[in-house]
Formats: structure tokens, sequence, C-alpha cells
């Protein structure tokens, strides 16, 4: 057997024991793989594997509440969300997750401990802190943390926004101010309704540090 | 001669075009092909091609080029403001985990580019279409995708108008290719990447756009003109050989790689089909990569190094002389800001040649290549770019009909992507240097800047 024989035997016999576990797949059409094995193979390359987004486009997922996790992903499944966002990333990524696969992959995002951004502009989230804890009461804008709670941990009802990247507050804000995209979000619509740019900017530089 | 065309550097020595190189600055499928196929073989090519496009278009509407398909994301999830091919850090992660994210789907794609080239000066010597003609000028078939669950494939074929030295003859040859097995070790503190490639193009295998093969715009530029000798490393043993590599990503932060190259002739010569007269190099020749990456923010960074050790036949019709050795070293860099609705690239590439020639007693060469790239994207759809070029040798074993070298100058360009799947563009390659000099460049009173072209394309990929 010449060099060349050996050398392929070797990659079809490595080739196909990579193909008998899927603890490491990144099959997203395979039912029978782990939540876990998906996160960490597939959705950490843009959320980080411990959850904590690098870049703003991707949300930070870390300790983010299980319900809204498993609500979301439904709803990219089913196309219930359409935000940019959401439609040119995760539409294809959650069309055959199963149910079983969504709540793992929630349950393992959840577990993880988020990490806040530094502080950035201290008068900016000065005026975003203003916002979050007393509202605008002359435009109709209520507190947020009365829904996110007081340090935006979030609920059962409710996301943790607490430690959330500026830049993708601000956007989802702006999709429910001016958008039909995230229609299971129709109350922030309301809420959000009088935000001006610049308060949106605000109370967005404030969550993202807020740290717990 | 066209943007395919060969550089008979030898000149009195090289027999064949040992060294087939691509010339310009825009040259994104680096191939020579050189088979000429007949008329009902172009006409068997584009009902084939018609064909498939009907059928991958009476499918869903996620039925986009194939790797899109099996991610069912959009184009920019893997191509910085969806500029084909730029890749985004996920894109790099989708190829070095061996195009298996997904499920496995048609793993077909189509591609075609328009070309219409007005160089400013008509050169007689170079190549078609310098009037303003619009003309097809490649066609590519894709088989892309994941086969099984750790191992995937990007292989290409490409019918060429250009590629031949006269006439509108078609040209169909394999195109770049990489077959890669791959699998990822990780938990909350290490991320380990591994795996085989074998591929047929020094630098197709590499993930940042600063390689010489992915990284000098979306299509095949113009006519020929201004054609400066370039490193190997640039495309000079493309789809000529069969390499194998190994490769690690360690914590997205170190890249390594070493990958060794032989003649990719007998068993392996489904790579590099229709590409001309077979390149011939001895043994198994190294290839050395290392690159370091850094994210922050919406940023992202990599310097990375390089190093190409070839020893090449100048005669592949006779391998009784001693082989010519090409040296290769390489700088670059790239970095990219990406957070919607901007998208930022930038690319610097270093390459030094040292050419040690069989031949006893022949002097040696270097062949020094520079080139930098910027774009910017606006909501990945309105998109501006500026590269720069500077290529040139010592004349040895190279010659000039100057007695000089040395080719540099800019391209300026802007491109609209009004849907994903197609971009129009125009660029504009303005040469300050043709052989070292910006007047008198071919000894006949031609001028570098009579070689300036305007080239205005439209790209389709389905």
């Amino acid at each position: 057997m010449n060099t060349v024989t050996i050398g392929l035997v070797l990659a079809l016999t490595t080739i196909a024991a990579g193909c008998t576990t899927t603890d490491s797949s990144r099959n997203l059409a395979d039912a029978g793989v782990p939540g876990k094995a998906l996160a960490q193979q597939v959705c950490s390359i843009c959320h980080g594997a411990d959850g904590n987004s690098t870049n703003p486009t991707f949300p930070k997922l870390a300790g983010q509440q299980e319900s809204y996790l498993i609500g979301q992903l439904t709803d990219f499944r089913s196309h219930g969300r359409s935000d940019p966002a959401g439609s040119e990333y995760m539409w294809g990524i959650s069309r055959h997750l199963t149910d079983v696969q969504i709540q793992q992959l929630a349950a393992y995002f959840a577990q993880q401990q988020p990490i806040a951004d530094t502080s950035a502009n201290a008068k900016l989230e000065a005026d975003g802190k203003a916002i979050f804890m007393n509202g605008l009461a002359n435009q109709n804008v209520p507190a947020c943390e009365t829904c996110h709670g007081a340090k935006g941990e979030g609920n059962a009802s409710f996301p943790r926004i607490a430690g959330q990247h500026a830049d993708y507050i601000a956007k989802q804000l702006r999709v429910f101010k001016d958008t039909e995209m995230r229609p299971k979000g129709a109350v922030m619509k309301v809420i959000t309704h009088d935000l001006a740019p610049d308060e949106i900017q605000a109370v967005a530089a404030y969550v993202s540090t807020i740290s717990r | 001669m066209n943007v395919y065309q060969y550089q008979h550097v030898m000149a009195g020595r090289n027999v064949l075009p040992a060294h087939c190189r691509c010339v310009d600055n825009a040259t994104y499928i680096n191939k020579c092909s050189e088979t000429v196929l007949s008329h009902s073989g172009m006409v068997l090519i584009f009902s084939w091609l018609a064909t498939l496009l009907m059928l991958l278009m009476s499918m869903n509407a996620e039925a986009v080029p194939a790797f899109a398909r099996q991610t069912g994301q959009n184009c920019l999830a893997c191509h910085a403001g969806g500029q084909f091919p730029e890749l985004t850090p996920y894109g790099r992660m989708f190829k070095l985990t061996g195009y298996t994210i997904g499920e496995r789907t048609v793993p077909l794609s189509v591609m075609g580019v328009f070309t219409a080239n007005k160089v400013k000066v008509n050169d007689p010597a170079a190549g078609h279409t310098q009037d303003g003609t619009l003309t097809f000028n490649t066609g590519s078939l894709f088989l892309a995708g994941k086969i099984m669950d750790k191992a995937g494939v990007f292989a290409q074929i490409t019918y060429n108008n250009y590629a031949g030295d006269t006439g509108f003859s078609g040209h169909t040859g394999s195109d770049n290719l990489d077959l890669r097995y791959a699998d990822r070790l990780i938990n909350k503190k290490t991320d380990l990447i591994y795996g085989v490639t074998l591929h047929n193009n020094p630098g197709v295998q590499d993930v940042w756009n600063s390689a010489p093969a992915w990284g000098y715009g979306v299509v095949p530029g113009s006519t020929g003109t201004g054609a400066p000798v370039t490193p190997m490393l640039d495309g000079g043993l493309a789809q000529q050989v069969a390499g194998a590599g190994a490769y690690v990503y360690w914590n997205q932060s170190v890249y390594a790689e070493l990958t060794g190259y032989r003649t990719g002739n007998g068993v392996f010569s489904f790579m590099t089909q229709g590409n001309g007269v077979q390149t011939i190099i001895k043994g198994t020749n190294p290839y050395l990569r290392l690159a370091l990456t850094h994210a922050w923010g919406a940023h992202n960074a990599m310097i990375g190094v390089s190093h190409l050790d070839v020893q090449q036949y100048p005669d592949p019709t006779n391998l009784s002389t001693p082989t010519d050795r090409y040296r290769d070293n390489s700088v670059d860099f790239q970095y990219q800001y990406l957070l919607d609705p901007h998208t930022v690239t930038a690319t610097l590439t270093r390459i030094h040649e040292t050419v040690d020639y069989g031949t006893p007693g022949a002097l040696a060469d270097t062949v020094d290549s520079f080139r930098g790239k910027a774009s910017y994207v606006y909501k990945a759809k309105y998109g501006a770019t500026i590269s720069y070029f500077d290529v040139s040798s010592s004349l040895n074993g190279f010659t000039s009909p100057t007695g000089l070298s040395g080719n540099r100058g800019w391209t300026p360009e802007i491109f609209w992507t009004p849907m994903q799947y197609i971009r129009l563009g125009v660029q504009y390659t303005l040469f300050n240097k043709v052989n070292g000099v910006s007047s008198n460049t071919d000894g006949a009173g031609r001028k570098a800047s009579d070689d300036n072209t305007l080239m205005f394309y439209v790209w389709g990929a389905y």
C-alpha cells in the first residue's frame, strides 16, 4: 500500500469515527443532538460559550430567564419574531429544533453567569437610570424596573435586560416602537411610543452596565 | 490575453507555462484554464446550468446558495456586509468546523458574472472586451455543504470565457476545492477546533480575506493589461496541486496550520482538471501558517504569517532537470467592524519571494508584492472599496521590455447589492506604474495610465 492509500484510509477512518457521536455534533436537524451540544458547538460562535457575546449584534444570553429563551426560540422557529436580527440569523438556526432541544438550550444559557458591560459614559447612563427607575411621567413611559425588576433581572413573565449590550437594547426598543415585527412584545410598543432617540440611547446605556 | 493569461515569466527558459499566474488586483476566481471546450460543449454546459437554475428556483424561498440553504441563514451571517467571499467571524467558524453547521441539503449552487471592460487606450496584445461591451465572463457550479456530521466540502467548477488567448472560446476546469473534516472540543474555558483539509490552491483553505486566494475582489478582473509578475503564493499553484493539511484553532485566538503540496496528478487529478498543462512540483512542498486573532465589541482583527517552499520543474515535460525553488514569506493583517448598519473591513498583505533557479550559475530572483484593501458597506447594500497594489521583482530570470520591474496602482470601486444574491459594481483601476515606469511601458510609447481600466460587473449566485 502506498502512502496516498494509507493516508486516505486513515482520513476515512477518522471521518467515520467522528460520525458516531452526537455530543459534539453541529447538525441542527437531528433531534438526538443534546441542547448543550448545540449550545456549545453552534450557538457559542455568536453568543459565547458562557452566553456572554462579544459583538453587540448578538444578545447576551447568560442568565436570561429560561421561559423567555424558550418563548423566543419558539417564536423564531414559527417566524413569529421577524426583526432583522431574528430572521436573518435565527430562523434558520431554529427551524428544526425540537421542543426538548429548545428547553435544553434555554436551561443551558439561563445557568450561565452574566457579565455586564463596563461604564463608558456616566452622564448618559445617569440619564438612563432615571428613566429606568422612574419612567417619564409626562410621556406616559413607565419605569422599566416595574416589570423587569429593580436590577433588570427579569422574571417568569419579563426578560432579563441587565448587562445586555446597549446597541442590542436600543435596536430592539426601536423595533418595538417602529414596527410590528415582535407581536408578542406588543406591550413594549405602548411603552416606547413616546421615547425619543436620545432617551433610548440613555436607557440602553444604563441597562448595559447593570451587573446583577 | 486577459485576466487569466499566462505569465511566461521565465522567458527563454520555459517551454510551457509552468508558473501560471493571475494578473490583476481584482481576481477572486484564481484559475488559468486552458482546455478549450467545443461549441457543443458550451451549449451543453449552458443547458445544464439553466436546468439546474430552474430546478433550484422551483424550491422554497430559502433555496439560496448551498451554504445558506444548509444553515437557513442570510448570506450576511457568514459574509461581511454581504460581500462575497469576505467572511465574518461566524463564517470563519463555519469553514473551520468543516462546513458542517446546519443540515444536509441539496449541496449545489451556481454563480455567474457579467463584465464590461473599457481600457483607456486599447492594447491589442492584451485580451478581449476592452471596448466596454457587456460580456459573460465566468459561470461556476458549486458542490458545497455538509457531507457527513463532521465533514464538508466546497468545490467549484468554473466555465471561463476568457481562459483562452484568443477569441470567445469557453474553457471549463476545476476551480477552488476544499474538502475538510473538523471537530471542536469546547467548554466554558477552552475551545479547540482541529481539522484536516484536502485542497488545490495554497491559501484557499484560509479563512481570512488577506489570503491572496480570496482577497482581491468579488469578480474576475479586467483585461490583463498591466499584468505583473506575482509571487507563487498569489495563485501560482492554483488548481495545479493537491494539498493535505492539518490545523488547529485554539480559544479563537491562535490558528496554526501545516500543509504539504504535491503535484495534482494521478489520483488527485480531479482537483486540477481543465487547467492547462499540469505544473509539476518535486515531492511534498510545505506550507506553514500562523495567525493570531482577537475580537472586542464589534471589532475583530487578525495578524498572520505564512511560508511556502516549492520546488518546481521549469519544464514539466522534462523531469531530469534541476528544480527551481520558490520560497515565499508573507505577513498579512485583517480588520473588521461589523455592526448593523455599518460594515468596515480592511486587509494588508505583504509577500516576499525568493527564486533560486536550478540551472547552475543562474542568478536568483526576488518578487515582492504588497496589497491593501479597505471597504465600507452600509446596510449590506451600498458599498465602496479602495484597494492598492504594488508588485515588483528583480530581473534575472524574469524579463521586462523596459528593463525595470514594478506595477503599482489603485482600484476604487462602488457597488450595490439590491438583494443578497445579486451585486452590481463599477471599479476603475488606475495604473501609476507598469513595468517599473509611468511612460513608455512597452518600449513603444505606451503610458502606464493607458492601461487604466473601467469595469462594470453584475454578479449573481443561486
